[in-house]
């Protein structure tokens, strides 16, 4: 297949390229968001600690989760479990739309202080 | 302080071994003077990563609910790209080489092209770039008496990471021509592999691939989050509770890179998923 010798593909193609994958993305991530808005569940970071630290939610429905961080300093939500990276600056607010979840319990973490911010959602 | 240097040191090992890796390769082709490109690019990523961290902390609504993860999944997309063209054009590159270091010289001055090579170094930095940005802003920003030592934890995580950067250039310089680009290529393709079922979880998250079960859980044996366990995630795309997507975009993409690249030449590498082991 790639013999050497044969012409690769032009710089400017592959920016083309790229371009439409980016633009593809962004229809597909923004198409849902207009969608009707679901449950809203709010949670709350404060001493690098979350509030609640446990989250109960309807399994099979999907839910807004609405993070506030009332810290100075920012910090990451994140679940391995969920596949979540979001980082959410000091005194900003972040909605997070979240699947519909198989009962379960899903847990998560502030990144930036994981020793202290520790939490799961309950699906049920 | 031992767990922000953990940290800064996975965010910014990827990083490190790009940059190492796309120097290095400029060096053994002969093309030092293309360096600049290299540095150009790596010092836009860190611009880009301080203006995200800036952006981040002044946008809010939509804008910051969505924007980042936008941003930061076209990024990821944009360097499986990169990283699969740059294998391809690596492995071209050094199945013409018969020691004839001319002719080796003139292919690479006329192929033009240093500027993939500016945007791997590019893209390396500014994907965990903001990410780290923000974390040491953050520790900062929360300083008190007895956080100093997480600061100098996250500055020494990120200097140990660019040593580690350093490292892999001065091995790498070393070694047979050959052995290195046979090495780099398929270390860069378990990166783009790494990245690739990056952006399909991404994507889940988002919504916008349909969202499942882990298909297995090894924490147990190797949390992809500790120290190992984080350096096989960068370097391998090792995870521990892989989404049905995140699994198959990982052997998959492996499988079709690794004929693209390797295809016909040497014999085609078979992708094995490492996360098997149980």
């Amino acid at each position: 297949m790639s013999r050497a010798g044969q012409r690769s593909p032009s710089p400017k193609e592959t920016v083309v390229k790229a371009l439409m994958l980016a633009v593809t993305l962004l229809g597909l991530a923004v198409a849902p968001a207009l969608a009707a808005e679901p449950a809203e569940i709010a949670l709350v970071i404060e001493k690098n600690r979350f509030a609640p630290e446990e989250v109960r939610v309807k399994a099979g429905a999907p839910f807004v989760l609405v993070i506030t961080n009332k810290d100075s300093g920012p910090e990451e939500f994140e679940s391995k479990d969920l596949r979540i990276e979001k980082v959410i600056p000091a005194g900003k607010t972040v909605r997070l739309r979240m699947p519909s979840l198989k009962a379960g319990t899903y847990s998560f973490i502030g990144e930036y202080h994981e020793k202290t911010a520790k939490g799961r959602i309950v699906a049920e | 302080m031992a767990a922000t240097f953990v940290v800064t040191l996975r965010e910014a090992f990827e990083a490190a071994l790009l940059l190492g890796i796309v120097y290095t390769f400029l060096d053994r082709i002969g093309a030092r003077a293309q360096w600049r490109y290299v540095t150009t690019g790596g010092a836009l990523g860190l611009l880009a990563s301080v203006a995200m961290g800036v952006g981040i902390t002044s946008v809010s609504g939509p804008l910051l609910d969505l924007g980042p993860d936008l941003i930061a999944t076209t990024v990821i997309f944009a360097a499986v790209v990169l990283l699969t063209w740059h294998s391809w054009w690596m492995r071209r590159h050094a199945s013409a080489l018969r020691g004839d270091v001319v002719r080796r010289l003139e292919e690479a001055r006329t192929s033009r092209r240093w500027w993939i090579v500016g945007l791997i170094a590019f893209t390396g930095v500014f994907r965990e770039g903001a990410e780290t940005v923000l974390f040491l802003w953050g520790l900062l920003a929360q300083a008190s008496v007895g956080s100093w030592a997480g600061i100098t934890g996250g500055v020494l995580g990120v200097l140990v990471a660019a040593a580690l950067g350093w490292a892999i250039f001065h091995g790498g310089r070393h070694i047979n021509v050959r052995t290195f680009f046979s090495v780099t290529t398929v270390l860069l393709l378990l990166v783009a592999a790494g990245l690739l079922s990056t952006g399909l979880g991404k994507l889940q998250a988002l919504g916008v691939l349909p969202a499942g079960e882990p298909l297995w859980n090894s924490t147990w044996l190797l949390d992809d989050r500790g120290g190992i366990g984080g350096f096989l995630t960068a370097l391998l795309g090792y995870r521990a509770r892989p989404s049905a997507f995140e699994a198959a975009g990982w052997a998959l993409y492996l499988v079709v890179a690794g004929i693209l690249v390797f295809g016909r030449r040497t014999r085609v590498r078979v992708a094995r998923p490492v996360e098997t082991a149980r």
